[in-house]
């Protein structure tokens, strides 16, 4: 079974988490900060961990890049209130495979947690969005083209994701396999890791007015 | 030490219950805060309900005279307590004032009467002085120096600079008359100047501290005036939500009005309120969703790539966009809507789409034609097109598509 470990400074909101996750997967530990959470996960090695956005010293992203540095196959999945661009795309470029808002029901997120778990990316409706509006418009870049534009197959998964459509779904307006999904995700989740684009960056501070 | 001590029966080292309820009584406590030596001229001008700067200048120019206004003051200082709780202190008439500066203008001759009066020149200089200052530094009516200390006191009234400076002058000119002669001026210019060094090397470090506490006490105020504006805010909205949902015993209910007050404050936190992009297409989308999300109890989940302004044929794709929102609402039964609006290319999109029960387009009952017809019929007169994909048990998407200028 999934080894789970879970990390938020809201402890009401973990204690809720635990109870609609524990049927499912095995939940090895819990932290409530940053150092106690880099220090547990080195040790547990859990398979996944669900991860807080916002947090004192140093939030999520410095839980991901510390334990990233020992434990590369530990995977995050982040679960914040915070749906801002910056928070969103600096959490995945930092490491995370996945991003969801905290008012995703119980059922899709075991199935995201099942899916992180798997190898496999988790894009919400609006983290597709974001990816889509940072992608946007013809910008080449001479280092490595290939990293800093999406497929226009990839574009079409994304904006079916950010219609609200699950991967099921997507799959079969496609006409493609639910496998074929998920690729594709998992190419733009790369793309998004290591692109050089510098909207990426600086994205949020500037709204794309067509 | 005899004539100050006698005047308030002291025992110093048992400050007990009931001497501290007299003194209670007596409204006199030594200042906590914004005091000079122990607080005590403060806590005095606190209780007389005058400027703590003219009680200061009374001890001041009581020293003068023997020595008596340290002892007053050490004596006030033993039979008081520290005030807990700081309250601003209720500024006298000017009557009052005026009466008060009588009575110790007339204590002081009392003084000179009985023969305790050391030399006019020493307490009209020092009293002039003290005075003088005292009305320009006073922090609790407009006085010049304390609009330089503080810049949060108003500007000073003519009337009272004019008295602070002509008292000023007074008591240098009875100094100078009365003093200066006697001396050659090259032993009184090093004494100046010995003094002058003296006062900066012992007082200088305790001026700097006293800037700094001021600097600290200004962020102080600000914070606080921040945080007096984000417990307003949150008074207005999430405690009146949170009482809201208290009250209610439908979870549909309370599900909206959490989801309405997050979506607010978020907005709030995070500075993106719709002030500022109150002619972009997206915020009136937004807008259009919280709409119905208050209205019918679904939520919406708005995502947007790119944005339009607001012009006539925007509008029209925003108001058949609302249509669909509320038509999913109404009937589609889901659990929630997705509102996705995308402007790419010379080209706007509005995708509205849920996993609800769905329908045959084709085959719909007058009214649900309707509504389908006003919203193809609104894109269409503006140059969109409108296209719902539906089919029963499989939810529905309107889609919406708007050609616009590249700007």
């Amino acid at each position: 079974m999934t080894k789970l470990y879970l990390v938020d400074d809201h402890r009401l909101f973990l204690a809720g988490v635990k109870a609609e996750l524990s049927e499912e997967f095995v939940i090895v530990g819990a932290a409530y900060d940053v150092d106690t959470a880099i220090e547990e996960i080195r040790g547990l090695d859990p398979d996944v961990v669900l991860i807080d956005v916002h947090m004192p010293d140093g939030g999520g992203i410095a839980v991901v890049e510390g334990v990233g540095e020992t434990n590369p196959d530990v995977k995050f999945l982040a679960l914040s209130v915070s749906d801002l661009a910056e928070d969103v795309i600096a959490m995945i470029r930092a490491g995370a495979r996945g991003y969801v808002t905290k008012t995703i029901e119980p059922r899709e997120l075991a199935d995201a947690v099942r899916r992180i778990d798997a190898g496999d990316a988790v894009f919400s409706p609006r983290l597709a969005g974001f990816v889509l509006d940072a992608f946007a418009g013809a910008m080449p870049s001479e280092e490595d083209p290939e990293l800093d534009q999406l497929t226009s197959r990839e574009k079409d998964v994304l904006r079916l994701i950010a219609r609200g459509f699950a991967y099921k779904q997507v799959a079969r307006k496609l006409n493609i396999s639910i496998k074929t999904v998920e690729t594709h995700v998992s190419s733009v989740l790369r793309k998004l890791q290591l692109s050089n684009r510098h909207e990426l960056a600086r994205w949020a501070s500037k709204r794309r007015i067509v | 030490m005899s004539s100050g001590m006698s005047l308030i029966e002291v025992d110093s080292g048992r400050r007990d219950d009931q001497h501290v309820k007299s003194t209670r009584d007596l409204h006199l406590r030594r200042r906590g805060r914004d005091r000079v030596v122990a607080g005590v001229a403060g806590g005095v001008a606190d209780a007389l309900g005058v400027s703590d700067a003219f009680v200061r200048a009374a001890f001041i120019t009581l020293t003068t005279v023997w020595g008596l206004g340290i002892l007053v003051y050490m004596a006030i200082w033993l039979v008081t307590v520290d005030r807990v709780e700081d309250t601003e202190p209720e500024m006298v008439e000017l009557q009052q004032a005026f009466g008060l500066a009588i009575a110790f203008a007339g204590s002081m001759i009392l003084l000179g009467t009985i023969g305790l009066w050391p030399s006019n020149v020493l307490v009209i200089t020092v009293g002039a002085l003290a005075f003088g200052t005292a009305a320009l530094t006073d922090r609790n009516m407009p006085g010049p120096l304390a609009a330089l200390i503080d810049p949060t006191v108003e500007k000073p009234g003519r009337l009272r600079l004019l008295f602070g400076v002509a008292l000023l002058i007074g008591g240098l000119a009875v100094f100078a008359a009365n003093v200066g002669p006697l001396y050659e001026i090259g032993p009184v210019m090093l004494s100046v100047a010995l003094t002058g060094i003296g006062i900066f090397v012992a007082f200088g470090p305790w001026v700097a501290r006293l800037a700094s506490d001021l600097g600290t006490e200004r962020r102080e105020r600000i914070r606080q005036e921040e945080r007096a504006e984000m417990a307003a805010h949150l008074h207005d909205s999430v405690l009146q939500t949170l009482a809201l949902i208290q009250r209610s015993d439908d979870p549909a209910r309370m599900s909206i009005l959490a989801r309405h007050q997050e979506t607010e404050l978020r907005d709030w936190l995070f500075g993106n309120a719709p002030l500022e992009g109150a002619d972009l297409l997206s915020t009136a989308l937004k807008d259009a969703a919280r709409k119905v999300e208050a209205d019918h109890q679904v939520p919406v989940d708005v995502v947007v790539v790119g944005d339009h302004t607001l012009n006539e044929s925007t509008r029209a794709l925003l108001g058949a966009a609302n249509e669909a929102m509320v038509n999913a609402a109404k009937h589609s039964g889901a659990e929630r809507i997705s509102l996705y609006f995308e402007a790419e290319n010379g080209s706007l999109a509005v995708y509205v789409t849920d996993q609800g029960r769905g329908f045959q387009p084709a085959g719909v009952a007058g009214d649900r034609r309707g509504i389908a017809e006003s919203i193809r019929a609104r894109v269409e007169r503006a140059g969109g097109e409108a296209h719902i994909d539906s089919e029963p048990g499989e939810g529905t998407e309107v889609i919406l598509r708007m050609p616009v200028a590249v700007t």
